[in-house]
């Protein structure tokens, strides 16, 4: 045998069979018969030359992948390609590889009978092998950006899957398109080729993600008055993890990863659900009772995920910029403030939630000067109220949080640790006992305060309603008793008291043979002074008319009640008037003051503002704004400036111009002194020390009055007046020109400049 | 114009007339009641005695039973009679 001869033939023979060693790659490839294939193997074995070959053909393989196969498969997801072809794209860029991997079987499968049938790369056989050198090369040249054409791929297929339209998304045509079917081949493909999930896992993970997220949004985000949970629950399970199973292909050992990764889905659905409710959870409060099903939705998804202190944060948050700032009101406050104890009391039964919520809450109403005014009223008031409901409920208010911690040895089953982010130095019997009345009483540490308010509340109304409901009132008082103890509302009592003995006086006085009223009826309320806030004190000098009938009265009840007396609040009170004009009568209801005003016109038509103010005892000022009330009803006018007269009857040519002057709120005005008023009196009492101080002394700084004032002025812990306090009221006299101040030092203005 | 005064609801305070306003022996307000009362006004009364001194009843009365010998007007020491005016 030539040597020669054969060498080349064989050669020849070698490449027929393994025409990739001629750089032949135009698959498909000729098929070679066994026959042929294993003279091939025996040759090239006989030559001892098959480790050789076998390199020769991988190296060579290897690099037609690396050059050719894989760039033109990149090529389908770098090239500039329009929106909507993404789906197209991919298919086709796993369609071109897995016809290579299909054409290429044989020759690996023919390469590995060169070394015993024994797979390259240690795989398991020939194909993965083949699979192998394929992924490999394929994820070392991953381009940028890569994913976002598989992202397309799978959000059209999801999107095919949820069609409810009869055209198909990607195609256009009717529903029978075939895109469903290259779908699913497109996915067995990669399956088989074990690239689906080095290549398109972390996409479809994300797109699961984002998907479940945006249809939780859309689903449930406004919406608090339905319980979800479950519904996504089944949403999950019937859709998601079934489109799931159609992609992966549904192999039998797949069964655990599935499993792992349906419990991965489900907390997020958990954690997604819970972060869109956080996010809402203001919201969510200010409509209970209407959201309860979305907080016990929150309630049962707490405890599956780690988003306590987020939702801490976010309500807390939430709080801040929404609720507690000067541009919402107390009520409305106070409003939030109830639902979100309710609410908290849904979300977390244990009540800890609770503090850490209402905490802030809390700080911002002890700052806010009308909050206990705020509570009291809408105890108080008429119709459904939340406060007023919870003060029903009964129960003592517990301001000191010293109250025994009986543990309830009975019930120890049920004991729950406190959760970590909770103040641990209050007991949680407390904090679980606590009802809002007493939590909104504790908000300033002093039942007191509460009670003062809701007096002078009941004196206001009282005085300005005569007619008032006295057995409703009981009715109120003793459910407040019930709360707040006997002692604290026995004052209130006593004025809830006086109104009833007043009709009863009345009716005496009214029967007394030596009393007449011909002039006019005349009733009064008579009032227990100590047992009422303090009146605002207000000058009213009355007409004789009144002032003699009032007498009158006075005298019966002298006969009456043995060694008592009446002093009159002339300022104080309702009049019924009826009003005579030459064109029309009036029938009005108004304060005595304003009585007494027109009462004056009555008798002379026209007044100026200062002798009427010299008459009736009223400054000025308060006077011009009484008789505001005339004018806005055409009956007096200011005919130059600072002069009035009555209007007794109306050019009917002219329209009423006065019909739209704003009539001031002496209605809704308290006539108890406010707190203001009372310390205003008390700053009065120091003026006297501090004019005899200046007498003496010509010239003081600030700072040696107050201690001046200290030391003789002030009298027991109330009647103290701090440094800033000191200077605003000398800063007034100063304005007043009571007070001269210059070079630091306070002096009396000297006399000739008086 | 004629202005008729159909009714008039007044407000007054009332009190008694008395030469003080503090009992001498509670120091409570006579307008307010004695430690014991929780109305004032007819339901804890003033009363006077002849020395013209006056105070709470309840006051008195509980002064005077725990005086053994003399029944004394606890300001002025005078005997005290209630003056029946
Ligand atoms: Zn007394
Ligand atoms: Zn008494
Ligand atoms: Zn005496």
């Amino acid at each position: 045998m030539d040597a020669n001869v054969d060498l080349k033939k064989s050669w020849i023979m070698i490449k027929h069979t393994f025409p990739i060693l001629d750089n032949n790659f135009n698959w498909p490839y000729a098929q070679t018969t066994d026959a042929q294939l294993f003279e091939t193997i025996n040759l090239i074995n006989r030559f001892g030359l098959n480790a050789t070959i076998k390199s020769l053909i991988i190296s060579k393989f290897e690099e037609h992948v690396r050059k050719f196969v894989v760039p033109k498969f990149w090529a389908f997801f770098t090239t500039d390609i329009n929106v909507g072809e993404g789906f197209g794209n991919f298919f086709k860029a796993v369609d071109y590889l897995y016809t290579f991997f299909t054409n290429h079987i044989h020759l690996i499968g023919n390469t590995s009978l060169l070394c015993n049938s024994k797979p390259i790369y240690n795989a398991e056989n020939a194909t993965d092998s083949l699979k192998l050198i394929i992924r490999a090369t394929l994820l070392s040249q991953l381009p940028l950006n890569y994913n976002k054409i598989i992202e397309e791929f799978y959000e059209t297929a999801l999107k095919l899957e949820n069609n409810d339209d009869t055209a198909c998304p990607v195609c256009g045509n009717e529903p029978e398109c075939s895109c469903l079917i290259y779908f699913h081949a497109t996915n067995s493909k990669l399956v088989e080729l074990k690239l689906l999930e080095p290549l398109c896992g972390q996409v479809l993970t994300s797109l699961i993600y984002g998907y479940i997220e945006s249809y939780i949004n859309k689903t449930c985000k406004d919406n608090f008055d339905n319980s979800y949970i479950d519904a996504l629950e089944k949403w999950l399970d019937q859709f998601i993890i079934n489109w799931l199973r159609k992609v992966y292909g549904c192999d039998g050992s797949s069964e655990l990863q599935e499993q792992e990764y349906k419990q991965k889905l489900t907390n997020l659905l958990y954690e997604t659900y819970t972060k869109v409710r956080i996010n809402q959870l203001f919201n969510i409060i200010i409509e209970y009772p209407e959201s309860s099903p979305a907080l016990e939705d929150l309630s049962k998804c707490l405890p599956k995920t780690d988003l306590r202190p987020l939702l801490t944060k976010k309500l807390q948050k939430a709080m801040e910029t929404r609720l507690l700032h000067p541009g919402v009101s107390t009520p409305d406050i106070l409003t939030a403030y109830v639902a979100s104890i309710r609410s908290m009391r849904i979300l977390d039964p244990s009540g800890l939630l609770l503090d850490v919520v209402t905490q802030p809450m809390h700080e911002y109403l002890r700052s806010r000067e009308d909050t206990v005014r705020c509570v009291v009223s809408s105890l108080t008031e008429e119709g459904p109220n939340d406060l007023a409901e919870e003060l029903v409920k009964g129960d003592a208010v517990h301001v000191d949080e010293t109250a025994a911690s009986d543990e309830d040895t009975e019930n120890w089953e049920a004991w729950m640790p406190d959760p970590v982010d909770v103040d641990p130095s209050k007991t949680s019997n407390i904090r679980r006992s606590a009802d809002i009345i007493s939590m909104l009483v504790s908000v300033y540490g002093s039942k007191e305060l509460f009670i003062n308010e809701y007096r002078t509340l009941l004196a206001d109304r009282l005085l300005s309603q005569f007619s008032c409901d006295t057995e409703k009132e009981i009715r109120y008082l003793e459910l407040l008793k019930l709360r707040f103890g006997d002692s604290q509302l026995h004052y209130c009592e006593v004025m809830l008291k006086d109104i009833s003995d007043s009709k009863r006086i009345n009716h005496h006085i009214k029967q007394d043979a030596n009393y007449t009223d011909n002039s006019f009826p005349i009733s009064a309320l008579i009032v227990s002074a100590q047992f009422w806030p303090p009146f605002k004190d207000e000058q009213l000098e009355l007409h004789p008319k009144v002032l003699s009938q009032m007498e009158t009265f006075t005298k019966s009840f002298e006969a009456l009640k043995g060694n008592r007396t009446l002093s009159w609040k002339n300022h104080l009170g309702v009049v019924d008037l009826e009003i005579e004009l030459k064109d029309r009568v009036l029938n009005l209801s108004v304060t005595p003051v304003h009585a007494a005003i027109l009462m004056r016109f009555q008798d002379q038509d026209d007044w100026c503002l200062d002798r009427l103010s010299r008459t009736l005892h009223i400054p000025p000022i308060i006077l011009r704004k009484k008789i505001r009330f005339w004018l806005s009803h055409g009956l007096i006018d200011e005919f130059m400036k600072d002069c009035f007269c009555l209007v007794e009857e109306h050019d009917t040519n002219v329209p009423n111009l006065n019909a739209d002057v704003v009539l001031d709120d002496y209605e809704s005005e308290s006539v108890m002194a406010s707190t203001q008023d009372q310390r205003e009196e008390e700053l009065q009492t120091f003026w006297s020390y501090i004019i005899g101080m200046l007498m003496n002394l010509d010239s003081l700084p600030l700072e040696r009055i107050h201690q001046m004032l200290k030391m003789f002025a002030f009298q027991g812990p109330t009647i103290e007046c701090s440094l800033q306090e000191l200077t605003q009221f000398l800063d007034r006299k100063v304005r007043e020109q009571k007070l001269v101040f210059s070079g630091g030092l306070y002096k009396l203005p000297k006399n000739d400049m008086l | 114009m004629k202005v008729t005064i159909k009714n008039w609801v007044g407000v007054a305070t009332w009190r008694w007339v008395a030469n003080d306003d503090n009992c001498g022996i509670c120091r409570m307000p006579f307008d307010g009641c004695c430690p014991d009362c929780k109305l004032p006004g007819d339901d804890c009364p003033l009363v006077w005695g002849q020395c013209s001194h006056c105070f709470h009843m309840h006051c008195i009365v509980k002064w005077l039973q725990s005086q053994q010998v003399n029944q004394q007007c606890p300001m002025c020491r005078q005997e005290w009679k209630f003056n029946n005016k």
